[in-house]
């Protein structure tokens, strides 16, 4: 590939700066992408009398929002690579805003579906993936920590969100919360006029303006091409044949299917062994407030010299430490027990989550990240959405939930042991790869400078580091 | 009083021989009506205790002539007599009193009372010398709360009030529904398919639709589970407030959302104003256009950042 002149505007992520004011507007907009659907569980048993339906239709309406907010990935992508985030995170936060306001004057179950479910889960989906790509865009050296610190906003809203509801629900009833929530949801939107999309710095100066000036013409008839193959590329399936993908890809069904169902269940868990339900429901608590600080803290670590090159180990550590927790769980006898298994389990699920876009966009890069993300959230959809259920399912057929930690603890630490394994054997591959490339690469650039040097009067020195930055990078 | 022919014939004896001359056309005061004797069911409890107080909970649906026994065996003085009573409520119940022999070295003491309607029911103690004594709790079965609070819902909506009586305990006969209107307790009867009213019974609960509500709506309710004995109330608050409640949060939230947005937009093109001055920055727009370009054109190039 010939270096054109628009690829040394410097593509140097900015690594702080507005950078953490983007973090921060990623924290609240993924805070509230992923605490909705749980938070809105506290309305349940009211709408439910009051629409006369029973438990498991009302239920619907959390696994249709969750359903959405990973389905949307696809169309969440293609918006991003055509707009940039922060329009598609203003709009995510509009649509949840509206969602909510429209599902407060709902008469019927169906209404709530469509409203909350698919108009919200779709406005969710915006807001998430929009924001995990503007990271990717800002952070490159920072990255763990910038991730780790925007994925915290899941369980410190949840610590938030939790309590508030309930709060309105006493004051205002159920319609009236949702109002007001959707008036929250609305703060997502200033989340998005948070996230400035990256300013180029041109390395060049003046001289070259003039070809940057007849550029954008040019530029412009091609984005019309772009645009249809950004299209096609709404569902990109070329990246099937990527083997870091289709790796990450498969653990990260595995650990999906697993992480779930404990959630779900903890509370059932404890009172079966006879711990009573108020402290029961303070276990999932405990969880959620170590989450709040393992997360940033995971980023950190995952941040620093020595992990930062074995980031994809340090994911399959984190996996399989959760595994292993769950697996651990059943001997748990008395409650002190059971509270340090949900400190270890939100420690391991903080560490996973932490991680879990941080490997995506170390294996796919900048540019491919928002449509891998977007790919990877609709597949993801199904082991989500299947994975409590099955754990259910155990439960009611052994009729003991020791056997649905087992599951879920044997499946996520297969999923890390999986991914350990095959990312050794991805980067040896690669490896060598990268050793077959470099001596092409040196091939090509002995015939390209001959080409370029010509050219050189008319545009400043190409830098070194802007031709390498051309070459693929193992 | 427990009546006997025998008085009444007394009565009229003692009548017409003290009246002799009274020369009556009636012949003589007639015998009061006799109430119909239904027998009453009976059932009897016997609570067996060492001398410790002891009580006792008993769930009553239908009026029964009831057998409450106490016996006190062990820890007892071993006075060949000691006085025993009965309580009602706290208070002796008069002729009572007895004197209680020991026997088989225990001390029984029994009484039989007509557990007829709601002042029936209460607290009964047998009590022995001074300090032994056990107590029946007898009560029409309770509700449980329903919930400790209000039920919030809107005016023109529709609310849905229940009442459950829980599972192990007797369902009962009927449902009734009271509001209280201030001062006393006001009966709520769903008449029509016009009233605003609904009541939906069903065995073990019970349900109030009311439809179009007001603000004068708000208030407590009360719903009353009836049994051949007495009803039992268990209560629900409902609160009625109008679509300006919640109208007034969430337009404030509105209007700082908006507030912020405009706030940080306007930050960020004074600060691009700024830059553009200084002449170094590409304009966003352009930068955003050439930063897709970018994208497309290094689409093949796989970019892993495993080395910073």
């Amino acid at each position: 590939m010939s270096p054109t002149p628009v690829q040394q505007l410097g593509n140097k992520p900015p690594d702080g700066g507005w950078g953490w004011m983007v973090v921060f507007g990623a924290h609240i907009s993924i805070g509230f992408a992923y605490s909705t659907p749980k938070a809105l569980s506290i309305f349940f048993k009211e709408i439910q009398k009051d629409l006369l339906v029973s438990y498991s239709d009302i239920a619907w309406i959390s696994s249709i929002m969750l359903a959405a907010m990973y389905a949307g990935g696809p169309v969440s992508s293609a918006l991003v690579n055509r707009f940039g985030s922060r329009p598609v995170v203003m709009l995510g936060g509009l649509m949840c805003g509206v969602s909510m306001v429209t599902a407060s004057f709902g008469d019927s179950i169906i209404y709530l579906y469509f409203c909350i479910g698919v108009i919200g889960g779709f406005g969710l989906s915006f807001n998430l993936n929009a924001s995990l790509t503007i990271i990717s865009k800002y952070f490159l050296a920072r990255r763990p920590l910038a991730n780790g610190l925007a994925m915290a906003g899941s369980p410190v809203f949840l610590c938030f969100l939790a309590p508030l509801n309930q709060y309105l629900q006493d004051k205002y009833g159920w319609r009236g919360s949702l109002l007001i929530l959707g008036a929250l949801m609305l703060n997502c939107c200033v989340a998005g006029a948070l996230m400035r999309p990256v300013r180029m710095t041109l390395k060049q100066s003046y001289p070259p303006q003039k070809k940057l000036e007849e550029q954008p013409d040019k530029h412009i008839t091609r984005i019309k091409g772009t645009c249809m193959e950004n299209a096609k590329k709404f569902l990109d399936l070329t990246f099937f044949k990527d083997r870091g993908f289709v790796i990450y890809l498969i653990g990260n069904i595995m650990f999906i299917f697993g992480a779930y169902a404990p959630i779900v269940f903890l509370s059932a868990y404890a009172v079966s062994r006879g711990v009573e339900e108020y402290s029961a429901a303070y276990l999932l608590s405990i969880m959620g407030f170590v989450d709040m600080f393992v997360r940033p803290g995971t980023g950190l670590i995952a941040n620093s010299k020595w992990i930062r090159p074995r980031v994809q180990y340090f994911f399959s550590f984190a996996m399989v430490f959760n595994g292993t927790c769950h697996l651990l769980c059943p001997l748990t006898t008395s409650y002190a027990l059971l509270v340090v298994y949900a400190i270890f389990f939100g420690v391991g699920f903080g560490m996973v989550f932490a991680l879990i876009f941080e490997c995506l966009m170390d294996l796919m890069g900048n540019q491919r990240f928002p449509s891998a993300v977007g790919l990877v959230t609709i597949i993801e959809c199904f082991p989500m959405l299947l994975g409590p259920p099955a754990a259910g399912l155990l439960v009611d057929v052994y009729g003991d939930y020791k056997y649905l930690f087992f599951m879920c603890g044997a499946v996520i630490v297969t999923g890390g042991l999986f991914l350990f394994v095959m990312n050794i054997y991805n980067y040896h591959m690669l490896g060598k790869e990268k050793a077959a490339m470099d001596t092409e690469q040196k091939q090509n650039n002995i015939d390209n400078q001959e080409q370029v040097s010509i050219s050189e009067e008319e545009m400043q020195q190409i830098p070194e580091a802007a031709m390498e930055r051309t070459n693929p990078e193992a | 009083m427990p009546f006997s022919w025998k008085h009444q014939f007394f009565h009229i004896f003692l009548l017409l021989v003290s009246c002799r001359h009274i020369k009556t056309k009636t012949p003589g005061p007639t015998p009061p009506p006799l109430a119909p004797i239904s027998p009453l069911p009976t059932a009897d409890r016997s609570v067996v205790f060492k001398g410790e107080s002891h009580t006792e909970k008993l769930e009553v649906l239908n009026p029964v002539s009831l057998t409450l026994e106490c016996v006190w065996a062990g820890n007892h003085p071993k006075l060949p007599n000691i006085t025993g009573f009965w309580k009602k409520d706290g208070e002796a119940i008069e002729n009572s009193h007895l004197t209680v022999q020991l026997e088989n070295d225990q001390y029984l003491i029994k009484r039989v009372f007509n557990i007829v309607n709601e002042e029936s029911l209460g607290s009964y103690s047998c009590i022995f010398g001074n300090e032994a004594k056990v107590d029946f709790l007898l009560a029409a079965p309770h509700i449980a709360e329903v919930r400790d609070k209000p039920i919030v819902s809107y005016v023109g909506d529709s609310v849905v009030i229940p009442c459950k009586m829980e599972e192990p305990k007797p369902k009962p006969n009927t449902w009734k529904w009271y509001k209280d209107n201030g001062t006393a307790k006001e009966q709520i009867f769903a008449a029509g398919k016009l009233d605003r009213f609904e009541i939906k019974n069903e065995n073990g609960y019970t349900k109030l639709t009311v439809h179009n509500l007001t603000e004068a709506d708000s208030g407590l309710y009360y719903c009353g589970a009836v049994y051949a004995i007495a009803t039992t109330m268990s209560h629900v608050k409902l609160k009625v407030i109008s679509i300006q409640e919640p109208l007034k949060p969430f337009i404030a939230i509105m209007v700082e959302v908006i507030i912020l947005v405009t706030a940080i937009l306007l930050y960020e093109r004074s600060q691009s104003k700024k830059n553009s001055t200084a002449g170094n920055d590409v304009n966003t727009d352009q930068s955003h256009i050439q930063v897709q370009e970018e994208n497309s054109l290094e689409e093949n190039s796989s970019m892993r950042q495993r080395k910073i």
